[in-house]
C-alpha cells in the first residue's frame, strides 16, 4: 500500500493525469487514423467490402499511371505557389493599414475577419452566384467599366484562379490578425529612431518593419502551405474539380472522390500518405531556410 | 496526497466515461425491451422538412407526415429521421459501416447496389418480398431490376423516375414556335433550341448538368439508346459506347452547346432548375421530382425525340430502401416500416404531395389517382413514359468508374474541348483498362 501511495504521489502520474484526455484523443482522433490509413494504403479496400486482401506496393505503384493525379498534382502546387504569397503579402498591406489609430478601426478589423468566422460553403454559395457567369453580380460590374465578361468558375482556364480568389479572400483576415500582433510588438523606440535620423517611411516599412516581423511571416508561409496543399472544401463543393476535365482537380478532392465515390479507398490512402510525406519535406525546407533568413529581436 | 489524488480520478472517470461512450452508440436508444417500443433509424435524402419562409421541400415534408402516421398507427415502433442529401448516401454509409453502425433503413440510389452487395449486415430481403400479401411483381420490371444484385433482392424501391422534355411554353409563343409533338427527332430539337437562344436576354434554349458526374452520363446514356448504341457490350467486359451510334448521339448534343451554343452549361450543376422557374431556359431535359420546383413557369411535357430510323426511349433511374441487421427485433420493425411506406396508398399519398411516379403499378389503378395529373400537369407524361424504358445502365461494381470516364467524355466533347469520336474513343480505353482489372 505505501508503495502505492507513493507511486500516485509522484510527479510522473499528476503530469500523466494533465495529458491524459489530451493524450487520448489525439490518440483516437489522430494518431490511430493515421496508422489505420496507413494499413489501409497497402490493402484493396472500397470500405464497404469486408474483405480487404493485402495487395502489398500495387497501390503505390499505380501512381505513376495515374494521370488524372498527375493534373491534381499540378493544380495543387499551381494554387500554393499563387495563394500563399498572394495571401501572405496581401495580408501585411492591410495590417500595417489596419495599424494604426483611425476612426472606425475596430469595425474595419472586424471586417476583414468576417470571412474567416464564416462557413466555407457559406462563402462558396455566395460566390457561386457572385462569379455565375451568366447572371452575376461580379461580371456586371465589371462589364461597367468595360472589361469581360470572365468565364469564372465555368472557364477551363480561370476557374482555378476564381478559387484562388476566393480563398484568399476567405483567409486573409486570419493572417492579417497574427501580422497584426506581431505589429503591436515592435518597439515603439526603433521607429522613432529611425524617423529622427530622418528615413522615409517606405525605407522604415522595409528595413524594421519587415524583418522584424520575420518570425510571423515564417509562420503564415508554413502554415498557409500546409492549408494550400490539403485545399478541398471548395473545389467539393464549387466546381466539383471542373469544369471538365479536371480543371480544378486537387490532390485532395481527387482521393476524395476515389475513396468515396470511386470504390478505391486503399489506392486513396497511398496518395495521402505520398502527399503527407510531400507536406513534411516542405515544411521542413520552410523551416530551414527560415531559420538563416528571419531575424528573431530577442 | 490531495494534490495527485484528484487527477488520478479524473483519469479513471474519464477514460471510463469514454469506453461507456463508445459502447452506448450500439444500442438502440429506445429499445431496451422494458417499454416494448422498437426504436428504429431511418436515412432519407431528400434534405430537411420546409422552416417557415422557405421555399417548401415537398419531398421531406412528406416523408415527415409519413412518418409520423406511422409512428401514430405503429405505437410500438418509433422511427427516427435523420435528413442528410442524397448524393452523399453512399460516402454517409460508407463511414457508418466503417463504424459498425448503420441505419436501419438508408435510401440508396440504385447504381450503389453493386458496391453494397457486400456491405456487412446488408439484408437480403427474397424471402420477404416473395412472401404473399406483398406483391413485388406489382413493382416496375425496371425496380425490380435495380434492387436485384446476382439474384439476391436488396431493396426495395424508393422511387422511379424518367427522363423527358420539360418545355417553357412561354418562351415557345414568343418565338413563334410550336410544341414539341411526340414525333420530334433531335434535329427539330436542336432547331428550336437555337430559335430560342436569345443572348441579349441570356435565354437558352436547352439546358445541361454539364459537372460530368453521373447526372451528365444519363441524359447521354438515354440519346446513346435512342440512337442504337449500348454502355457496354453484351457481357459487360468492354466499352461500346464509341460506336457510330455514340458518336451520333454525343455529335447532336456538342451540335448544340459548341456550334450553336443553345445550352446552358452549368457545370455546378446547380443552377438549372432556378433559371427554368427564372424563364430563361425554353427546354431542359428532367424527370418529375423537378416539377414542383417550376411554379412560376407555363411548362408542358413531352417525351424524348428520337433518331432518324430509331424510336423513342428514356432512362429510369430507380432507387432503394436499403435495410441493415441490427438485431432480429429491429429488423423486424424495420420491415414492417418500409413494407408500409411502399404499399399503394401510402405510395399514393406520396406522389399527391411530391409529384412522384407511383412506384407501384396497381397505385394506377386506385379512385384518387386522378387527382394526381390534375395536380401536377404534364406528370402523366412521366408515367406513360415508363413503357418508354427499354434499357438499364450496367449492374457493376466497376460501374462509379466507367461513369467517371464517360462523364468527363461528354463534357469535353461539349465544350469543343475534343470531337465526340476522340472524347469517346479515349474514355472507351479507359473503361477497358478498368475492366480489364480481376475484381
Amino acid at each position: 500500500m505505501g508503495r502505492l501511495r507513493r507511486a500516485l504521489a509522484s510527479d510522473h502520474v499528476a503530469g500523466w493525469a494533465f495529458i491524459g484526455p489530451a493524450v487520448l484523443l489525439i490518440g483516437v482522433f489522430g494518431i490511430l487514423p493515421i496508422v489505420w490509413g496507413l494499413v489501409l494504403s497497402f490493402q484493396k479496400s472500397d470500405l464497404i467490402d469486408p474483405n480487404t486482401p493485402f495487395v502489398g506496393l500495387t497501390n503505390y505503384r499505380a501512381l505513376a499511371h495515374d494521370h488524372v493525379l498527375r493534373i491534381a498534382a499540378g493544380h495543387t502546387l499551381v494554387y500554393t505557389g499563387v495563394f500563399v504569397p498572394v495571401s501572405v503579402i496581401g495580408a501585411l498591406f492591410v495590417a500595417v493599414a489596419l495599424n494604426r489609430k483611425i476612426h472606425l478601426i475596430r469595425f474595419y478589423r472586424t471586417a476583414v475577419f468576417v470571412p474567416v468566422v464564416a462557413s466555407t460553403i457559406a462563402t462558396s454559395i455566395m460566390f457561386l452566384w457572385l462569379f455565375d457567369a451568366q447572371y452575376g453580380l461580379a461580371n456586371w460590374l465589371l462589364g461597367k467599366i468595360g472589361v469581360g465578361p470572365f468565364g469564372f468558375f465555368d472557364s477551363p482556364r480561370g476557374a482555378l484562379y476564381a478559387i484562388i480568389a476566393m480563398t484568399v479572400w476567405g483567409w486573409v483576415g486570419f493572417d492579417v490578425i497574427i501580422y497584426l500582433a506581431a505589429l503591436q510588438g515592435i518597439p515603439h523606440e526603433l521607429v522613432e529612431a529611425a524617423e529622427i535620423d530622418g528615413a522615409s517611411r517606405w525605407s522604415i516599412f522595409r528595413s524594421i518593419t519587415v524583418p522584424l516581423l520575420g518570425p510571423a511571416t515564417l509562420l503564415l508561409v508554413v502554415w498557409s502551405s500546409i492549408n494550400a496543399l490539403q485545399l478541398f472544401d471548395e473545389v467539393y463543393f464549387v466546381t466539383h474539380g471542373g469544369p471538365p476535365p479536371y480543371n480544378t482537380a486537387v490532390v485532395v478532392w481527387w482521393l476524395f472522390s476515389l475513396a468515396f465515390r470511386l470504390g478505391a479507398a486503399g489506392y486513396a490512402a497511398a496518395i495521402a500518405y505520398v502527399l503527407f510525406l510531400a507536406i513534411l519535406v516542405l515544411t521542413m525546407v520552410q523551416f530551414w531556410v527560415g531559420n538563416k533568413v528571419v531575424h528573431y529581436s530577442s | 496526497m490531495k494534490r495527485t489524488w484528484f487527477p488520478a480520478v479524473m483519469v479513471v472517470a474519464f477514460v471510463a466515461a469514454a469506453c461507456t461512450g463508445g459502447g452506448d452508440g450500439g444500442e438502440s436508444p429506445g429499445g431496451n425491451g422494458t417499454t416494448g417500443v422498437e426504436h428504429i433509424i431511418l436515412w432519407q435524402g431528400y434534405g430537411a422538412p420546409t422552416q417557415p419562409g422557405e421555399t417548401p421541400n415537398r419531398e421531406a415534408d412528406s416523408m415527415r407526415a409519413l412518418v409520423e402516421e406511422f409512428n401514430t398507427t405503429h405505437p410500438n415502433i418509433s422511427v427516427e429521421i435523420i435528413n442528410y442529401n442524397n448524393d452523399n448516401a453512399l460516402a454517409k454509409l460508407t463511414v457508418a459501416l466503417q463504424a459498425g453502425e448503420p441505419p436501419d433503413v438508408t435510401y440508396q440510389y440504385g447504381s450503389s447496389m453493386p458496391q453494397l452487395a457486400a456491405a456487412p449486415g446488408i439484408v437480403d430481403l427474397t424471402s420477404r418480398v416473395e412472401a404473399s400479401g406483398f406483391d413485388w411483381n406489382d413493382f416496375y420490371p425496371g425496380e425490380r431490376e435495380a434492387a436485384t444484385v446476382d439474384g439476391r433482392v436488396l431493396g426495395i424501391p424508393a422511387l422511379v423516375d424518367n427522363l423527358a422534355i420539360v418545355y417553357n411554353k412561354d418562351l415557345f409563343d414568343k418565338a413563334g414556335l410550336s410544341y414539341p409533338t411526340p414525333d420530334w427527332t433531335w434535329d427539330d430539337f436542336r432547331t428550336a433550341a437555337k430559335a430560342l437562344t436569345d443572348p441579349a436576354t441570356k435565354t437558352f434554349g436547352f439546358a445541361f448538368p454539364a459537372d460530368a458526374s453521373e447526372d451528365s452520363v444519363w441524359h447521354y446514356d438515354a440519346m446513346l439508346w435512342e440512337a442504337g448504341g449500348d454502355i457496354l457490350n453484351a457481357d459487360n467486359t468492354a466499352a461500346a459506347f464509341d460506336s457510330p451510334a455514340g458518336v451520333t448521339a454525343l455529335q447532336a448534343l456538342a451540335d448544340m452547346a459548341v456550334t450553336d451554343k443553345s445550352v446552358y452549361m452549368d457545370f455546378q450543376n446547380t443552377k438549372i432548375a432556378g433559371l427554368f422557374n427564372s424563364n430563361k431556359i425554353g427546354m431542359a431535359v428532367t424527370g418529375p421530382w423537378d416539377l414542383p420546383s417550376f411554379p412560376n413557369v407555363n411548362y408542358g411535357v413531352q417525351i424524348m425525340p428520337m433518331f432518324p430510323g430509331g424510336d423513342h426511349q428514356t432512362i429510369a433511374g430507380p432507387d432503394n430502401w436499403v435495410l441493415f441487421d441490427n438485431g432480429a427485433a429491429r429488423l423486424d420493425a424495420a420491415w414492417t416500416f418500409v413494407s408500409w411506406l411502399t404499399a399503394p396508398e401510402q405510395v399514393l399519398t406520396d406522389s399527391l404531395v411530391t409529384g412522384h411516379l407511383p412506384i407501384r403499378q396497381s397505385v394506377t389503378q386506385l379512385p384518387t389517382f386522378d387527382r394526381f395529373a390534375t395536380k401536377f400537369p404534364g406528370v402523366d407524361v412521366f408515367v406513360a413514359n415508363l413503357a418508354n424504358v427499354q434499357k438499364a445502365r450496367p449492374v457493376l461494381k466497376a460501374y462509379p468508374r466507367i461513369s467517371e470516364a464517360m462523364g468527363q467524355a461528354i463534357i469535353a466533347a461539349m465544350t469543343g474541348e475534343k470531337s465526340p469520336q476522340q472524347a469517346l474513343a479515349d474514355a472507351a480505353q479507359q473503361v477497358n483498362d478498368i475492366l480489364a482489372i480481376p475484381a
